[in-house]
């Protein structure tokens, strides 16, 4: 099995930030700025010298915790430190994107890289949406083209013209090819049955975040049934997983740190306004919005949102095992994982990627 | 129906042929070679706002006699040209569809003093994939569509018509490809992106042999493009009959509150 680091590159004062989001950039000081994506590249290296397979990145906007809006910007700049290492891109939110500008990205990586480039394709949380004023209702048509029309313009040796429901090219002739022929590999990032079965029948990868691992194995089986459907059988590379991870020397250390963590009540982690939370879900499904009910119903500047928990949580030995089920329940062959969390500063950081290195790799190649 | 309303339906004499035709508009001339079943849509009735249009049914095709005369994708394609010139007297926009396609490609080879510029709609002359042995008219219309309710929306063939439309193309052949280097005018080749008769990976041979051709892929659409996503063929062949291979300079403003 394979190991990546998700590289947040999160700015390092983000326990300060107010719950909300977006985050005000007033919180953003560049001079700490400038350190967080140093200490996040240290972080990056460190991880390639312990023996981590993949570093990925994400697209992530308006706030401090993954302030990685151009990931191929982050990606590219680590690839030049990093030289061995697959570089995991996981991805764009192609809803939000020129789908053109993705594939040409996408392009120039796999060349700056050599071919280390892994590509992720993704619709984005129901935050992302505001980002660039996409109507929540188009994310899905737009995803479902959007990798289409990636897949077609990294492909295509001839200028064509592109006629979509949401994307309109007269011209698309991506330079430079990739170095990976036909396409670096490809990972979406989906629960939904019509994308899983879009990753199946392209013969393309699958990225599950956050889950507990039923949840995961429903949707993995789904997949691995529909690749077969489609002829083909996923190999190991083909099942990514993500999910938080916090490793200690000791299962009791690493219980310690999440009962502190507990205890200074974190919040939500993608903490909105109730109204807009409500009001994009209800987009996103196409239902109608009565702002006033959802007023009426709640105190001005009520905040709503997810805590995410920790997927992974122990010493080496157990951090291995809960590992291992994913392996072993849902075939996941490449676990990706953030090791930068609240209340763990860059120093801590280090420590659980060289103890993650040391102690829980050598166990993950058994499986 | 706005088709029957708006074009007038005549004859027209060609080669000892009586070829239906159906004329509307007024402006540059342009003719329609259209497959059955596809003639009478809104992209008939966009062109024919701004052009003088007149679309042919070839002999063997639809509800005309079986064409026994015809020995070469050629000769279908002279009598086809011979028809256009007794029609108009001016350069032309030649737009063809599927099988019809291939006739447009050696009219246009073959009268270059007639076509000014020709478009392809899911043109059959390269990798043409073979219908399933024994596959029913039935059978073939639902393959030429990305969604089955689309098909459902268009009538199919009948049979007699299938297997008289079948025999003439097997009888002409598909040679069309070796023609396309002769090609000179602008040409347009449309593709739907989930076309199941005519792999769309064929589309960069005609941008390759072609000398000055842009390749059009409609997404989400089959073989019928017209059935799948009309409004976008119509914005593309509009756009391309008007501009030419100028068509892919913008012209759609951004601008949102002046």
């Amino acid at each position: 099995m394979k190991a990546s680091m998700f590289a947040a590159m999160g700015y390092s004062q983000r326990a300060t930030f107010p719950a909300t989001w977006p985050v005000a950039p007033v919180h953003a000081d560049p001079a700490t700025s400038v350190r967080s994506y140093r200490e996040g590249m240290e972080e990056c290296e460190l991880a390639e010298d312990m023996g981590f397979d993949w570093l990925s990145f994400s697209e992530h906007h308006y706030s401090g915790r993954i302030p990685t809006g151009t990931p191929s910007v982050i990606a590219s700049a680590v690839a030049e430190r990093c030289k061995r290492i697959t570089i995991a891109l996981l991805g764009h939110l192609l809803p939000l994107n020129n789908p053109v500008r993705v594939a040409e990205e996408l392009a120039l990586l796999d060349n700056l890289t050599n071919g280390r480039l892994v590509a992720g394709f993704l619709r984005g949380t129901p935050n992302e949406d505001q980002v660039y004023t996409m109507n929540p209702a188009e994310g899905r048509g737009r995803l479902l083209e959007g990798m289409d029309l990636i897949l077609k313009a990294l492909t295509e040796p001839q200028p064509f013209s592109w006629e979509g429901r949401y994307y309109q090219f007269r011209t698309v002739a991506v330079w430079p090819r990739p170095v990976q022929q036909p396409t670096p590999p490809v990972i979406v990032g989906t629960r939904s049955d019509d994308t899983i079965r879009y990753a199946a029948e392209h013969r393309l990868g699958l990225g599950v975040s956050f889950l507990p691992v039923e949840q995961t194995a429903a949707i993995t089986d789904k997949y691995r049934a529909w690749c077969e459907e489609a002829g083909w059988t996923p190999g190991p590379d083909n099942i990514v997983y993500r999910g938080s991870v916090y490793v200690a020397e000791t299962d009791e250390l690493a219980q310690e740190w999440f009962e502190g963590l507990q205890q200074s009540k974190p919040g939500p982690n993608i903490p909105m306004r109730r109204t807009v939370s409500e009001a994009i879900n209800a987009a996103r499904a196409g239902n109608a919005f009565d702002l006033r009910g959802v007023v009426a119903g709640s105190p001005e500047g009520d905040v709503v949102g997810n805590s995410l928990g920790i997927n992974f949580l122990g010493g080496p030995d157990t951090v291995a095992k809960q590992i291992k089920e994913f392996h072993d329940r849902c075939g996941v062959g490449v676990i990706d994982m953030p090791f930068q969390q609240n209340k763990v500063d860059h120093e801590a950081v280090l420590k659980e990627i060289e103890l993650f290195g040391r102690a829980v790799i050598p166990q993950l190649r058994e499986f | 129906m706005v088709f029957q309303e708006k074009f007038q339906e005549k004859k027209v004499e060609a080669d000892g042929f009586k070829l239906r035709c159906w004329e509307a508009g007024q402006g540059r001339p342009v003719v329609m070679l259209d497959s059955t079943g596809w003639r009478g849509t809104i992209l008939h009735d966009a062109l024919a706002e701004k052009y003088h249009v007149f679309s042919l049914e070839l002999p063997g095709m639809g509800d005309s006699s079986a064409n026994t005369v015809s020995q070469q994708m050629g000769d279908l394609a002279a009598t086809s040209a011979k028809a256009a010139a007794a029609l108009t007297t001016e350069r032309y926009t030649l737009i063809g569809t599927s099988f019809e396609a291939n006739v447009a490609i050696w009219q246009a080879v073959q009268n270059p003093d007639q076509v000014e510029a020709l478009i392809l709609v899911s043109p059959t002359a390269i990798q043409p994939k073979e219908a399933p042995p024994g596959a029913t008219a039935q059978d073939v219309h639902k393959m030429m569509f990305a969604h089955s309710e689309n098909a459902d929306g268009h009538a199919a063939l009948s049979s007699e018509v299938f297997a008289k439309e079948s025999e003439l193309a097997r009888r002409l052949g598909s040679d069309a490809e070796s023609k396309l280097g002769d090609i000179h005018c602008p040409t347009l080749a449309v593709f739907g992106q989930e076309d199941r008769l005519v792999s769309p990976e064929a589309a960069r041979v005609y941008r390759e042999k072609i000398p000055n051709c842009n390749i059009a892929l409609v997404y989400d659409a089959g073989h019928c493009i017209i059935g799948d996503r009309p409004e976008a063929l119509l914005n593309t062949v509009i756009d391309y009959a008007e501009h030419w291979e100028t068509f892919i300079i913008g012209h759609q403003t951004g601008l949102i509150n002046p």
